[in-house]
Order: C-alpha cells, then structure tokens, then sequence
C-alpha cells in the first residue's frame, strides 16, 4: 500500500508528460477520478465565493462574512444546509424522471473534467478529440433541463425547461462554431495540443508569439456570450427568470437535488472558463512566448518540474477565476434579455458572426 | 470472452431493452427519454467498436439535438404534464413495419457478413476521416449539404407566416425597430388605432 | 429618441458603474457586532417620564392602535394654606404600552401636552412570545434614560420664551445674591469663629425627605437658562430639592446637637457634573444583570454623575465647616475635570448668566478629540466640544472682567 502511494506521489513530482504515466492501470485511474472529482466539487466552490464577494462588492455589501474566516466557507455550509433539508418530490411530478434529471444534468459536466487540461501534465486524457468531446458531452446536459422542467408537473417548470431547451439549442450553434475555428487555425482537436499550438503561433510574418485571443478577438466574444448563455447565467437567464417564473425548471426541486442543479450551474462556469483559457488564453502559458520555470519541449510548455506544474496550475486556476470574475461582473452590470431578444440575438446576430469568423480563419489559414 | 465482448452485451442490452421501452411506454414522453438513452446507447457500441468520433457525433447529434427536439416539441405541444399517459392506436400497424424492417434489415447484414469474423481494428482518426471527407468524397458531401440547406429553407418557409395570414397583429419589428405598421393592402387592422402605447425603445421619430 | 449615443456606450457605462463600486467601501453596518449609527430621532421605542404624567388620557384616547393602558386613582391633596381647600389630584398607578399592537405613528408623544412620552433609541426589546411586548410603566421609565438630549439649537437661534424669562430672572437674583454675600462674608471675617462642623453632622441618608414634586427653582432656572431642556431641568430639579431639604434637615439636627451651624451651607445642587464618564461598578452590574449596553451605559453615567456630585457636596461641607472659602476648596478639589462645577459652587465670582457668548459652531478640538478618543459618536463629540467651547469662552470673558 505505502509503496502504491508513493509511487502515487512520485509521479506527480517526477518529470513525466502527463500523469497518466503510472504503473498500474487501476492506481491511474482512481488518482484520474478523484483529481477530476476534487477540481469538479472544489473549483466551483471558489467560484462560487468570488461570485458572492464580487457581487456584494458591487452592490455596496459585503457578501457573506460569518462562516469561516472571511465567509470563505458560505458555500460548504450552504451544502450541509442542502443536504439536511427535506428532499419534496411533488404529488403529480413524475417521480423518476424528476429524481434522474439533476444527475443528468450534472454528470456531463464531471465527464469534460476529464479532458481539461490545468497545468503541465495535469490531465486526465489528452484525447484526439478533445474538444469535440468537450462539446459533445455537454450538449447532453440540456436533456436533464428537459427532463426536470417536464417532470416537476408545474407550469413555471415547463415554461422555464421550455426556454431553456430553446436557449441552449440557439447558443450551441455559435459555441460550436466558435470552437470549430480555433481548431482549424490550430489544426488539431486535442486540448492539450491546442494549447501547444498557442505557444508556437506567431503572428504573420514576425516573431511575435501570440494567444488565439489576438486573431480570434471575434470568436472569443462570441464563444463568451454564447458561454454565458449555455449556462443561463444573468444577463441571459430566462429560463430561471426569478422574476417570471419563480426558479423556472427548477422550482420544484429541493435540498440535495436543488444543490446539484447549483452545482451544474458553478461546474459549467468553472467548465466554460477553463475551455476558454485553454482555447483563447494560452491554457497554463504566463505570458505569450514566455517558458514556465523547469519547461523544456514546445513552447516551454511541458516535461516540468514540481515548481514549474504547480506554476501552470496556478497559472490556469487563476484565467479561470478572472473569466468567471468577468461572468460576475456582467452579471451584475446588465439587467435579464427579454426571450424574444435573447432568440434574435443568437441566431441574427451571433451565428453570421461565427459563420463570418470561421470563413475568415479559414481564408486566413490557406493564406498565410 | 474478453472485456470487450463483456462490454459490448452490456451496451448491447441496454440498447436493445430501451429500445423496446421506447415502443411500449405509454407515456410519449417517457418513449421519448427511452429513445435518448437508445441513441446513447448506440454511441456506446461505436465506442466498444473504437470509432470515437462516431461515437461523439452520435452523441452530439442525436442525443444532444434531435432527442433534445422531440422532447421541446413535445413540451411544446401535447405533451401532458406529469404522470398522464398518452398513447397511440396504431399499434399493430407500427408492429407490422417495424418487424418488416427488422427482417429485410437483419437478412441484408447475413447475407452480407455472415459467417465473416471482422477484423478487430482500431477507428481512423480524425485526420483519416476529414481527409476522406473534405478530399475523396467531397461532392457527395456538398451535395448532402445542399439537400439540408434545402431542407432548412423550407422548414423555415412553411412556418412562416404571410401578411395577414393570422389575425394577431404582427407587431414585433415595430416593438423591436420603432417601425410604423405596415398599412399595404391585406394587412390587418389595428386593435385601437392611433392610440397605441409606444413601446419602443429605439428609433428617432 | 432625442440623443442616440453609439452602441455599446451605454453597456460600457454599466461595466463602470459596477466596477466603481467593487472599490468602494461597503454601506453594510455590522449590526450585531457595530452598534448601528441611529438619527437622533429615531423611533426605536416609546419612553415614559412618569413623573410629567398627569394621566389627561390624550395618548390613550388618541392611539389609532389603542395599545396604551392607564390606570389611575384620584388623592386629596390638603391645602397648602390653613383654611384653604383640599384639591385632588390624579395619580398614575398604571401605563402599559403593548408594543405588538403598536405601529409606532408617534401621535401619543405629539399629543402628550406635558412631554411625558418621547421617543428612544432603544430598539433591542424583541421577545419570543408575544405577550412580553407589553411593557408595564418600570420598562418604559427604564427607557427614559436612553432619550439623547434634544439637538442644540442653531447658533443665534431666538431662545425659547420661557428660557429667556428665566435668563432675565436669573441675572436680577444673582445681583442680589451677590450684595447678600459680600455682607455675609464681612460679617463672616468679624466673626471669625473657629467652626467644628465635623463630629456631630448627622449622616446624609439617615434623614428623609419627602416630596410631592417639589422643584429647586433657582436649580431649573439656572438649567434652563443653561439650555438644558424642560425635561432635564425639571428632574434635575427636583432632585436639587430633595437635596437641599436633606441639608436643611441636617443642619437642623447639627444646630441642635448646640455647634454653631456655618454661616454658608454649600449647596449639592449647584455642584454640576458634567462628563462622559461612567461608574464601572454599576455598569458591570447591570450588565451582570443581562440589560443591555445601552442601558447600563446610560444607567451607569447617571450613577457616575450621582457619586461625583455627591463628593463635590461633601468636600465643599467640609470646607465650609472649616472656613468661610468653602467655595474655593471645592473647586480646587472638582480640579480640571469639571471647571464649570467650580463656577456653579462659587456663584459670588462671576455671573455666568451675564456673559453672553455667541458661537458660530466652534467646538473646543481638545474636548472633542478626547471624546473620539473614548469612542463617543461623532454627533456626541460635535455637540460637547461646542458646548466646551462656548464655556471656555464665557470663562475668558468673565476672567477679563475681574481683572480689568
């Protein structure tokens, strides 16, 4: 046992490309899963705190200040609290289909943990299919929305599962599309390789080395909104609509199920923003052109040492809190679309944008 | 037996189990749910049969948009909220053409295969794939394009609805652009005339 | 539209105005932890000043909620001449205010034409049953001393009517009391006569006194013309006739026991405390006894002031017993703490009701920043430091006058 564990510890320190490289097949994969599972319930949890303190922050409070120093513990209280309370299924619901669907809903989002890449070698898989599998995997959730708005037997819930089907179908389109063009300048669907291509690309005709979000400024806008909108988050949640329909899909559900609906909503912005970074962000790159401490191979970008991972996972954590810093504070800065405007949006102006943007990364890549 | 064959009948069966629940559930949307995780269940064969991205465009497509259609329209539609059933009359018909199909189905692949062990070979990549695509057989591509464009053009053309066609005024472009209404031959009349409330929200008049 | 600004201003304006206040301090007041800084007139609770009640029954009747309940029963006062007649007068046994029924309009203190009702602070009075919220006369005379003094009126504001009647009354008795003193003192130093007022001076608290609402006038004339509020001045009052009937008393006992009873007794009621200071042992008591902050700290102040006043008056007996320059003693021994409290004790030096100061809102900074110091209110520091400096500078003005 004490021999596993220190194999365990040995390949996280060693020089190795990934941490897939263990000895045993079944050690490998109980490390994979529980690293995916910690940065799945963990990250959010952070997520969560900035989003609380930011928002307060902004509107002249404080955010949450007695649990834990600082109120860095509201959210875990707030799962004990959710895990106490009384898990109601309504009389009318459809009793199984309304218990699947939070695990529907969440599951998919555990899944693509699989793939993101946080630091030097820390991954689970570096998949060929990466991002595809990426965005396979979380067109599914939407099928947990469905089943919940449906199941709960409550009109607020259908109208709300309604808009939500209809508003993730419509941003899918420009997320896709938006991903399709970083892998056609990439060249490849593997997320680590995306982030191996960010290191080498340089601008035209110099030596200048520079992340996606410079050629992509366009997509990276689009893939933002469009991200904001998959998760219906403020200003884009109509499907929860507080205001209109009580908690939409979500209104009758309670205590754990409730927490786990939350819980897709802080993972899939813990999600989109770790996609980002790694699509437009230079994944655990400092700065354009600058090799992490330790790095040898492309780009200064791998074979590191202790320093130099634990540099690149600090280096990813901390884009990601900055992109979801930015979620919160367009949250708190624009008031909710109205659907209709919110449907005209994705498909008259966001899709011929990315349509726009894909032929021009295209045009652009032959050429050059 | 090796861990493939295992695999594989598990996926097999649950397949196959929800997909009979897909045609026996009396509850339309429950037969919806059945076929999703059908659908899902073939990417899950594609996946013991090692073409990935098979696999994930299964996923994507079928589970992820058309499953997701059926049950929007559904929800949209008829579907009865909650645990009421909703069943069809034509069951025996649905079961003369679909064991029809199984049969022509089965005894094309038997005839085809039968007898014949396949090779055990790992998926293309996605390189070998594209390059077959976008190289090889381009023009059926495009033109498979072109019969969806097609398609999508006259979806969008059959539910759009024509100048006075419906008795609702259509007033969107007016809410959204500040427009006056359109006041052509045909167009309908408006409810209460030159005392509409503004509603707009952009536009200078 | 009148103006069209080009698209996307208005969203970046939104992204600014939030981030603004991302680096701006937090508006949120730590209640539990803060004590909340309340407006003087809030309306946290209903306080009751018994002794002002004449149970009229206005409150009561005019209550929209008619949650105040009162109780009373009718005495005969005896004449105060011989062969006069016998009045009665109304007696409050009970007033009971159910806060629960309650909403807090404010029209019984409005009403109240004998200022027996005012509004407190004090809003930490929930209960868990329902029934606790009414509150018998105790709790809400308890709630009386957690009433801050009124706002002090704008500098050059016209005085109140009767403020400034006592003001002209004050300055007529104090040139005679000052003729009165200087006569005294003559005979005082004629007779020379060692005194020995020590030994048999019977103990202030075995005499008794009792009252009927009899006030010190020259005590409420002299608050009010101080500009202390009716209320203050009434109580204060009171008390300073309480106080001096005791003295009486014992001087009587003492002029029987056969001493030669000192020509000038000085006063307690003249002795006048003013400071923040509180008397630790009573506010750990109360505290003891779960009040809360608030009340302790007001109950406490009162206690400081009671002791502090009563030491002044002892020293000065003393210094009496021992010569005829009491006065002086006294306030040596009041110190720097309180000069005023040498002034009010030695009234013959100077008039202060003579000297008119005019201020426009200049506080004394030392006053002011000792009491941020001690932690009081900005309001409370303001409005001592300003009534600090208006008597440093009737001091200096009085001073000026002796020398010249």
């Amino acid at each position: 046992m004490s021999e596993v564990l220190w194999n365990t510890a040995a390949s996280f320190t060693a020089q190795s490309t990934s941490i897939t490289t263990f000895d045993s097949f079944a050690v490998s994969v109980v490390v994979k899963i529980a690293f995916a599972l910690g940065l799945f319930f963990v990250v959010p949890i952070v997520g969560g705190y900035l989003e609380h303190k930011v928002m307060g922050r902004m509107q002249a409070r404080r955010g949450p200040v007695e649990a834990g120093p600082f109120g860095t513990l509201q959210l875990v209280a707030d799962g004990i609290k959710f895990i106490q309370k009384e898990d109601v299924i309504p009389r009318a619901a459809d009793r199984w289909v309304f218990a699947a669907a939070p695990g529907v809903a969440l599951v998919p989002g555990m899944l693509i943990f699989l793939v993101l890449p946080f630091g030097p070698g820390v991954f689970a898989l570096d998949l060929e299919l990466g991002l595809f599998y990426a965005l396979a995997i979380s067109s599914v959730s939407v099928l947990g929305i469905l089943m919940g708005g449906w199941a709960s037997a409550n009109k607020f819930s259908l109208i709300g599962g309604l808009r939500a089907g209809g508003q993730l179908i419509a941003y899918e389109l420009p997320l896709i599309l938006a991903a399709i063009t970083v892998a056609v300048q990439a060249g490849t669907l593997s997320l680590v390789g995306i982030v191996e291509a960010q290191a080498t690309f340089m601008l035209p005709g110099t030596e200048i080395n520079v992340w996606y979000v410079f050629p992509q400024i366009l997509g990276f806008g689009i893939f933002f909104l469009a991200a904001m909108a998959e998760l219906s988050r403020p200003p884009f949640d109509m499907p929860i609509a507080d205001s209109e329909l009580v908690f939409g899909y979500m209104t009758e559900y309670t205590g754990i199920k409730f927490a786990m609906f939350l819980l897709t909503e802080y993972g899939g912005m813990i999600l989109m923003s770790a996609l980002m970074v790694v699509l437009y962000l230079g994944g655990w790159q400092l700065l354009p052109g600058v090799p992490l401490p330790g790095c040898e191979g492309t780009g200064g970008l791998f074979d590191c040492g202790v320093t130099g991972t634990l540099l690149g996972v600090g280096i990813t954590l901390g884009k990601i809190m900055a992109l979801v810093f930015l979620m919160v504070w367009a949250r708190v800065a624009y008031p909710r679309l109205r659907e209709d405007q919110l449907q005209r949006f994705a498909w008259l102006v966001l899709v011929p944008l990315a349509l726009l943007n894909l032929a021009l990364v295209g045009v652009a890549k032959v050429v050059f | 037996m090796t861990g493939y064959d295992i695999v594989f009948i598990l996926v097999a069966l649950l397949t196959a189990g929800s997909a009979v629940l897909t045609v026996t559930s009396k509850n339309l949307f429950h037969a919806a749910l059945f076929l999703a995780v059908t659908l899902a269940g073939i990417a899950g064969v594609f996946l013991v049969l090692r073409a990935d991205f098979l696999a994930l465009v299964q996923l994507v497509v079928y589970v992820g948009s058309v499953a997701v259609l059926f049950l929007f329209g559904l929800m949209l539609t008829r579907a009865p909220i909650g645990r009421e059933a909703l069943d069809g009359q034509n069951r025996g018909l649905a079961l003369v053409v679909s064991g029809t199909l199984f049969v022509v189905l089965s005894s094309l692949i038997v005839s085809s295969f039968g007898g014949e062990r396949a090779a055990e070979v790992a998926g293309p990549g996605i390189e070998v794939i594209g390059i077959a695509i976008f190289a090889d057989w381009v023009l059926p591509f495009e033109l498979l394009s072109m019969m969806l464009l097609a398609a999508l053009i006259g979806a969008i053309l059959l539910a759009r609805r024509e100048d006075g066609e419906s008795g609702e005024p259509d007033d969107e472009g007016r809410i959204e652009f500040g427009d006056e209404p359109s006041t052509e031959a045909g167009a309908h009349e408006l409810p209460r005339g030159d005392s509409q409330p503004e509603l707009t929200s952009g536009g200078d008049r | 539209m009148a103006t069209t600004s080009p698209p996307g201003v208005g969203l970046m304006k939104g992204l600014a105005v939030t981030i603004k206040h991302l680096f701006r301090y937090p508006a949120t007041q730590m209640y539990p932890k803060e004590r909340p800084d309340l407006p003087p007139r809030t309306r946290g609770v209903i306080a009751l000043m018994d002794e002002n009640c004449t149970v009229c029954m206005l409150c009561s009747r005019e209550c929209p909620d008619w949650c105040i309940y009162i109780d009373s029963h009718k005495e005969t006062v005896p004449p105060a001449k011989e062969g006069g007649r016998a009045r009665t007068r109304n007696v409050l046994d009970r007033f009971a205010i159910d806060f629960s029924l309650c909403m807090y309009c404010g029209i019984c203190v409005e009403v109240c034409p004998f200022d027996a009702l005012w509004w407190s602070p004090e809003f930490e009075y929930a209960e868990y049953e329902i029934d606790g919220l009414l509150h018998e006369m105790g709790k809400l005379r308890e709630w009386m001393d957690t009433v801050p003094p009124p706002p002090p009126l704008d500098a050059g504001a016209v005085p109140p009517a009767e403020a400034a009647d006592a003001i002209a009354k004050k300055e007529k008795e104090l040139e005679a009391e000052a003729a009165k003193q200087q006569e005294t003192e003559a005979k005082e130093q004629e007779a020379a006569a060692p005194a020995d007022g020590g030994d048999g001076k019977p103990k202030k608290a075995e005499v008794k006194v009792e009252g009927a609402g009899e006030i010190d006038q020259e005590t409420y004339d002299q608050l009010i013309a101080e500009g202390k509020s009716e209320r203050i001045a009434r109580s204060k009052a009171k008390a300073a006739w309480v106080r001096k009937e005791k003295e009486r008393l014992a001087a009587e006992q003492e002029a029987g026991g056969g001493d030669d009873a000192p020509a000038e007794k000085p006063k307690a009621a003249d002795v006048h405390v003013e400071a923040g200071e509180i008397d630790q042992e009573t506010y750990d008591q109360l505290i003891a006894e779960g009040k809360s902050e608030r009340m302790a700290r007001a109950k406490a102040k009162a206690a400081y002031v009671r002791k502090q006043k009563a030491k002044l008056a002892e020293e000065a007996a003393a210094g009496g017993g021992d010569d005829g320059d009491g006065g002086a003693a006294s306030s040596e021994a009041a110190g720097d703490e309180a000069p005023e409290d040498a002034e009010a004790a030695e009234p013959k030096q100077g008039k202060l009701a003579d000297v008119h100061v005019e201020g426009a809102g200049e506080i004394d900074q030392e006053t002011f920043d000792q009491l941020i110091a001690e932690g009081k209110s900005e309001r409370i520091a303001r409005s001592k430091a300003k009534a600090a400096w208006v008597r440093k500078q009737k001091q200096a003005q009085l001073e000026e006058g002796g020398g010249s």
